[in-house]
């Protein structure tokens, strides 16, 4: 027998609307920053959700039900527009000598302790889709490369290979910003 | 690094065949992010606890890396985002 609709609502709005920043956090970075259309994915995900309340298990992660239901929202949609080629020409990326030249400033890796976070978040989110969507399931996610191969409909080589490229372009922003602002030279 | 590419620090007596640094350095983020077989993974840690030009570079992209994992996908707050999802679960057939 399925739960009155008023209990319902107040049970989920004490569950999962609880979740509400972290699925706009992650919304926002699968979206590359765009506002409008993370809120739009959140909104989508939070209501196929409640669609299926009667199926999620009282007890368990309610947070990671809701970031696998928006997850999967994004990439559906992800893959329904992937066909259209890339605005940006990425292959550039791994051929430019300058992908060590953070290593070769900062060895130590001093810079991640100095660094405005928002200036990274800026470099994930000015990353090709292709790029930032694959560095944002395994990176910040913590996704293997099988399961980001498997949600992205691509094979794990091809993972592997935009993972490569992304992490040595986001290090070329973390260079750039490092002599901007004078630590290294 | 690539000029180290054939420098294998590790001549030992062992029958099984030692990575060069330049297939070590090929490896790194799949060492890192833990996608390696047991036998891969072994093979390069092995080579990590001899080689002292590989070492600091694998550490350096392992710090990179924890680097940008804390940074996750962090909460953000959205002004009136929780007053629209209200809406519209409000507007739902029961």
């Amino acid at each position: 027998m399925s739960i009155p609709a008023e209990q319902k609502r107040r049970e989920f709005e004490g569950e999962a609307l609880v979740h509400l920043d972290a699925l706009y956090g992650l919304a926002l970075r699968l979206s590359g920053g765009d506002a409008p259309r993370a809120e739009d994915l959140v909104q989508e995900s939070v209501l196929k959700a409640y669609r299926a309340w009667d199926r999620f298990e009282a007890g368990t992660n309610c947070r990671a039900w809701l970031m696998t239901i928006l997850r999967n929202t994004f990439i559906n949609e992800f893959r329904r527009q992937k066909s259209r080629p890339s605005p940006v020409d990425f292959d550039e990326v791994s051929e430019r000598p300058s992908s060590e030249g953070l290593y070769e400033a900062d060895p130590e890796g001093r810079i991640f302790d100095h660094i405005i976070d928002d200036k990274v978040v800026a470099a994930i989110d000015e990353l090709p889709a292709e790029f930032r969507v694959a560095v944002v399931l395994s990176d910040l996610e913590g996704l293997s490369y099988q399961e980001v191969a498997d949600l992205m409909d691509i094979p794990v080589g091809t993972v592997k290979s935009r993972l490569f490229r992304a992490r040595k372009r986001l290090q070329e922003r973390l260079y750039e910003y490092a002599v901007e602002m004078g630590y290294v030279k | 690094m690539s000029e180290s590419g054939s420098w294998s620090p590790d001549g030992n007596r062992s029958s099984e065949p030692k990575l060069t640094c330049e297939e070590a350095l090929a490896r790194v983020y799949e060492y890192l992010d833990g996608e390696l077989d047991a036998s891969q993974h072994e093979g390069v840690r092995r080579h990590l606890q001899k080689c002292r030009r590989c070492y600091p570079y694998f550490d350096f992209e392992r710090l990179f890396l924890d680097y940008i994992h804390e940074l996750g996908a962090a909460e953000e707050s959205r002004p009136g985002l929780k007053d629209r999802i209200r809406e519209v679960l409000a507007a739902q057939p029961d």
